[in-house]
């Protein structure tokens, strides 16, 4: 069942980006609006059922006034010109009192020099992407990984294989990394909280916590076999 | 990176964008003895500066932290961003400000209303329509006294 929010959230620029972003959010409940200065992509987004959808340069103090950024709890700023993210969110933030701006950043140099300035979040999606890309070439066995916390900490499934030296082992008798935890084991469908003693079993599923460049060593105690 | 030594370091002036109004900025500063450095993206934009001009013109974007360092940025005693995108400079000129910590930061931007935002968040800014207007205003004034009398 969809859950009703009244809560508005405000897209300023972006075009994929801001489509795959208000297909997730509307399906969630929440009231998006999106604000984009090329007329053709405002054409395209107005395409989306239930979107609301502004013509005009989201880095104008009068344009988000219409659009109503006043009323709205979080805007994202998706333009790919790191200037115009930044001063989208510090005219929301300053002149509508956004309660939360969020950024997309291009240069991870100025993440930062970002938060510095007054964005709350910022993302960076040239560090996340190539993060994700230097993992998947080094890890052989599939092993979907999230960062988290800036990329300082990285959460991960790992798959124990069939004759894994680990399988049938406890917890406490695995030589993980020390900044490594284990979450939670997924095993047939059930979600399992381990403690130190539980068994760790062929074919079971491993969220990991790790922080970052710890990860590699715990897969491959995990799957060698 | 040394590109230069500085000859007087308590008058080392960083312009970035050069356009009219920056290479105008940078020929006068220049021939007034000063020392100056103007960075634009397009090396062709440098057309602009005269046959006399003394400074450093470098190609670089000025939003970028590594072209600012290699200008020195933290040995200006102020920053003037004219590029054409009042977004650019206002960025330029929180980087100046905030992470170099250049004591005179000046950015020109083009939309009256964003002037007013970022005035009080204490950048030096001016803007081109508002100082025409007051002109306007003031050379009308004239002609109205001219006319009463």
């Amino acid at each position: 069942m969809k859950k009703m929010r009244s809560e508005k959230i405000l897209l300023i620029g972006g075009r994929n980006k801001a489509s795959a972003l208000a297909s997730s959010l509307l399906s969630q409940g929440y009231h998006v609006i999106v604000v984009n200065d090329s007329r053709e992509d405002c054409m395209k987004l107005a395409e989306m059922k239930g979107l609301t959808v502004y013509y005009g340069d989201g880095t104008k103090p009068y344009v988000l006034d219409e659009a109503g950024a006043g009323s709205c709890r979080i805007a994202i700023a998706l333009t790919s010109k790191d200037e115009d993210n930044l001063v989208a969110c510090q005219i929301c933030k300053r002149n509508f009192d956004v309660k939360k701006t969020v950024s997309l950043v291009s240069d991870p140099k100025k993440t930062e020099f970002f938060h510095q300035m007054g964005v709350d979040s910022v993302v960076c999606a040239i560090s996340a992407v190539t993060n994700i890309i230097q993992q998947q070439a080094f890890v052989d066995d599939l092993v979907n990984i999230i960062p988290v916390g800036l990329g300082m900490v990285q959460i991960l499934e790992v798959h124990i294989p069939g004759g894994a030296v680990v399988a049938g082992k406890k917890l406490w008798e695995i030589d993980l990394p020390k900044e490594v935890v284990v979450g939670c084991i997924l095993r047939n469908d059930t979600a399992l909280i381990p403690r130190g003693d539980t068994r760790i079993n062929e074919g079971d599923t491993l969220v990991l916590i790790a922080r970052n460049s710890q990860e590699r060593m715990a897969i491959e105690v995990l799957t060698e076999r | 990176m040394n590109l230069f030594e500085t000859k007087n370091k308590d008058n080392y002036v960083i312009i970035i964008g050069c356009g009219r109004l920056g290479a105008n900025l940078a020929n006068t500063l220049s021939d007034n003895d000063g020392n100056v450095l103007i960075m634009d993206s397009y090396k062709d934009s440098f057309r602009r500066l005269s046959s006399t001009f003394g400074g450093l013109s470098v190609v670089g974007n000025g939003t970028d932290l590594d072209a600012l360092n290699n200008a020195q940025i933290q040995n200006a005693s102020a920053v003037i961003a004219v590029t054409n995108h009042d977004n650019t400079n206002i960025m330029i000129a929180q980087l100046a400000r905030d992470m170099f910590h250049v004591k005179k930061v000046i950015a020109r931007l083009y939309d009256p209303e964003r002037e007013s935002v970022y005035q009080e968040l204490g950048i030096d800014t001016i803007c081109p329509a508002i100082l025409s207007a007051k002109e306007v205003d003031k050379l009308l004034g004239k002609c109205g006294k001219q006319v009463q009398a």
